[in-house]
């Protein structure tokens, strides 16, 4: 088989065909690849896509140019970038295709062996993921420098030590300034309920899901995987809590199936569990309007809806209203999937950008606050409610911090 | 046409610098180490020519052992030929040596182009291509933005970037030693696995040779910089922040 250069991405037509049947030969041999054989071609993924009306080549467009050995026809379209994860494809089709996760995958892998087109801050984030890991280039020595702002002891597990629960802290929570102050809330809460928790510290890596899954830089996932996977087996400890809803994809579905299987649980879920030990730790009534948006490696993903709202309505005085598209049919926030280093590229393409969408549906309902179950929410949302003049009129909370309020741990934050 | 390009491993200021006992060196085991920037932009000059041309690009790169790594992410990228220069660790950052220690093995390479950074991060003395076309006797021009060949005549035709976004436009004659600025498009990304099987199947030659002790450049004490003057925080709203700055405007008598 021969690939057309890297450089060039020119190809002679004799060399067409095999490069084509080579791609699908190695696409169908990914997890579930081989469903793609089984498409109906009944559009349900493009019908269902945020961003399909701006796309020349919608999934299911794509997928009929595959099978029909169109490979590169799809390759040189700039929709390959413009999937954010959302898994309302990978949710509706009746065929259960994995597009998110292998075929866009798959075409975006070829696209970076290539080295042609890949947009400029997604490889930005690559490179410092491959060399700190974390996208920001931030020194992988102070991943755990949020811990001395906690006021709460927070374990940093070492080799061979133990602890109860795992708490996979993930990039977002562990540098970013805004989403630091909800990882200082959560460290709280573990600590107001007694859990014998620790961290990795900085034995903690990017978990790979947000640039590799859908993304495509598989040789990236492997490598954190790896060494991700070697630091949890140093460690002993029963349950892995994340707070990152992409972490919580990678931990729970990929690392299962390369080999490190482990007990995965979303702070939502975590904290559900423990309702009756929580409940009378809630000192605080909160007189707010809460609409909750569901994220998708949360809900579509993993099915888990109900679990966050029981959180938010255990808080006394706290009022659900819910948006229009909510549970199964939520408008995704337009991070995943690389998204958050692909904004510039794809709001060039597309009109109302998505986190803007979304918050003109909550400020809708009349809440006044729009509560996430994900760290890089926060950050779109905040930006959206700015650019659509909505300051002052709605505010976006993680859930672990409403919590954290109501049982009054948010003093000196 | 053959090209070379020279990569350095620098210091990664991502992690806090650590200034050694004896005071006038950093503590080995606390670097960690990058490609220059300015490098991965002449490295990515190369392979841009080689796109164009066809050229052979021989990746160099020069440091500890980070610098064999550098040299497969080189060939992942594209180049064809990898050179491996081990440097002690006392002796980078001096370009004067480097230049001394490269020469001869650039000379023998027969290279048409030999492209660098214009600067290096931890660079002590001059820029490295301008004492290599001086050891070499060739001509040398840096700063450069782009660089276009035309082989048949063996000349090069190089844009450098003056103070004030000016942009010149030469003509050198090959072969010649050049220090880039930036390429002529990003550095280009190379996937993990092409890096991980670059690196399996790494055959870099090693330059060998000691190190010139010829007299470079004598560090007599290295120093934290002082945190500079804090910022002042202007308190209030917009209106009693807009008042503050006209006054501070007019205090120090700018309007």
């Amino acid at each position: 088989m021969s690939l057309p250069s890297p450089v060039t991405g020119v190809e002679t037509a004799g060399t067409r065909e095999d490069f084509a049947t080579g791609f699908l030969r190695r696409l169908y041999k990914l997890p579930d690849g081989e469903r793609i054989l089984s498409c109906l071609q009944c559009g349900m993924c493009t019908g269902g896509c945020p961003l399909g009306y701006a796309m020349d080549y919608g999934p299911r467009k794509m997928i009929a140019a595959l099978k029909a050995g169109r490979v590169d026809d799809v390759l040189k379209s700039e929709s390959i970038w413009m999937c954010v994860a959302c898994y309302n494809c990978t949710y509706r089709c009746p065929s259960r295709v994995p597009i998110t996760d292998r075929m866009i995958a798959a075409l975006r892998e070829e696209l970076l062996g290539r080295g042609v087109g890949v947009p400029a801050e997604l490889q930005a984030a690559f490179e410092k993921t491959v060399r700190y890991g974390n996208p920001f280039g931030e020194s992988p020595k102070k991943r755990d420098a949020w811990t001395k702002e906690a006021g709460v002891d927070v374990r940093v597990l070492g080799e061979g030590d133990s602890a109860d629960v795992l708490w996979w802290v993930g990039c977002f929570p562990s540098y970013n300034k805004r989403n630091r102050k909800d990882t200082v809330g959560l460290a709280r809460i573990l600590n107001a309920l007694g859990i014998d928790f620790g961290i990795l510290g900085s034995d903690e890596r990017c978990s790979g899901d947000l640039r590799c899954t859908s993304v495509g830089e598989v040789g990236l996932f492997n490598l954190l995987y790896e060494h991700n996977s070697q630091e949890l087996g140093k460690r002993d400890f029963g349950e892995v809590l994340v707070g990152d809803p992409h972490a919580f994809n990678a931990l729970s579905k990929e690392y299962p199936r390369l080999g490190t299987p482990l007990k995965v649980k979303h702070y939502a879920q975590f904290f559900e569990e423990r309702l009756s030990e929580l409940t009378p730790l809630i000192k605080k009534e909160m007189r707010v309007k809460v609409t909750y948006h569901d994220a998708c490696c949360l809900g579509r993903r993993s099915g888990l809806y109900e679990e966050p709202r029981a959180l938010l309505e255990a808080i006394p005085g706290l009022k659900m209203v819910e948006m229009p598209r909510n549970r199964e049919n939520a408008l995704c926030c337009g991070g995943g999937g690389g998204g958050m280093f692909l904004d510039s590229f794809i709001w060039e393409r597309t009109r109302v950008p998505l986190p803007m969408q979304r918050v003109q549906e909550a400020a809708k309902t009349g809440a006044d606050v729009l509560a996430v179950p994900c760290p890089l929410e926060i950050s779109r949302f905040e930006d959206a409610i700015k650019t659509a003049g909505l300051e002052g009129r709605l505010r976006v909370r993680e859930i672990s911090d409403l919590l954290a309020e109501a049982m009054g741990l948010t003093g000196g934050m | 046409m053959k090209i070379a390009a020279i990569l350095r491993q620098v210091p990664d200021v991502v992690e806090e610098l650590v200034i050694a006992d004896d005071g006038r060196s950093l503590a080995e085991d606390e670097v960690m180490y990058v490609t220059n920037e300015a490098d991965e932009h002449a490295l990515e000059q190369a392979l841009i020519l080689k796109g164009r041309h066809g050229a052979t690009v021989t990746a160099v790169s020069v440091g500890g052992d980070e610098a064999r790594d550098a040299l497969a992410t080189a060939v992942a990228k594209g180049a064809d030929e990898a050179v491996y220069v081990p440097v002690p660790f006392g002796d980078r950052g001096d370009n004067h040596r480097l230049a001394a220690h490269l020469a001869p093995a650039m000379k023998e390479g027969g290279y048409d182009l030999v492209l660098t950074g214009f600067w290096s991060a931890d660079q002590l003395d001059a820029g490295l291509a301008g004492l290599l076309a001086a050891h070499l006797s060739l001509p040398y021009v840096g700063g450069l933005v782009s660089v276009a060949v035309d082989a048949s005549t063996k000349k090069a035709t190089v844009r450098k970037e003056f103070p004030g976004g000016r942009v010149g436009v030469m003509e050198l004659d090959l072969p010649a030693l050049l220090g880039i600025q930036s390429a002529e498009q990003p550095p280009r990304y190379a996937p993990v696995s092409k890096v991980m099987q670059a690196k399996r199947t790494l055959q870099a030659k090693e330059l060998g040779g000691s190190f010139p002790k010829e007299d470079g450049v004598r560090i007599e004490k290295l120093l934290k910089s002082d945190p500079a003057v804090r910022a002042e925080m202007l308190p209030g709203d917009a209106k009693a922040v807009a008042d503050q700055i006209v006054r501070l405007l007019r205090e120090r008598g700018i309007v």
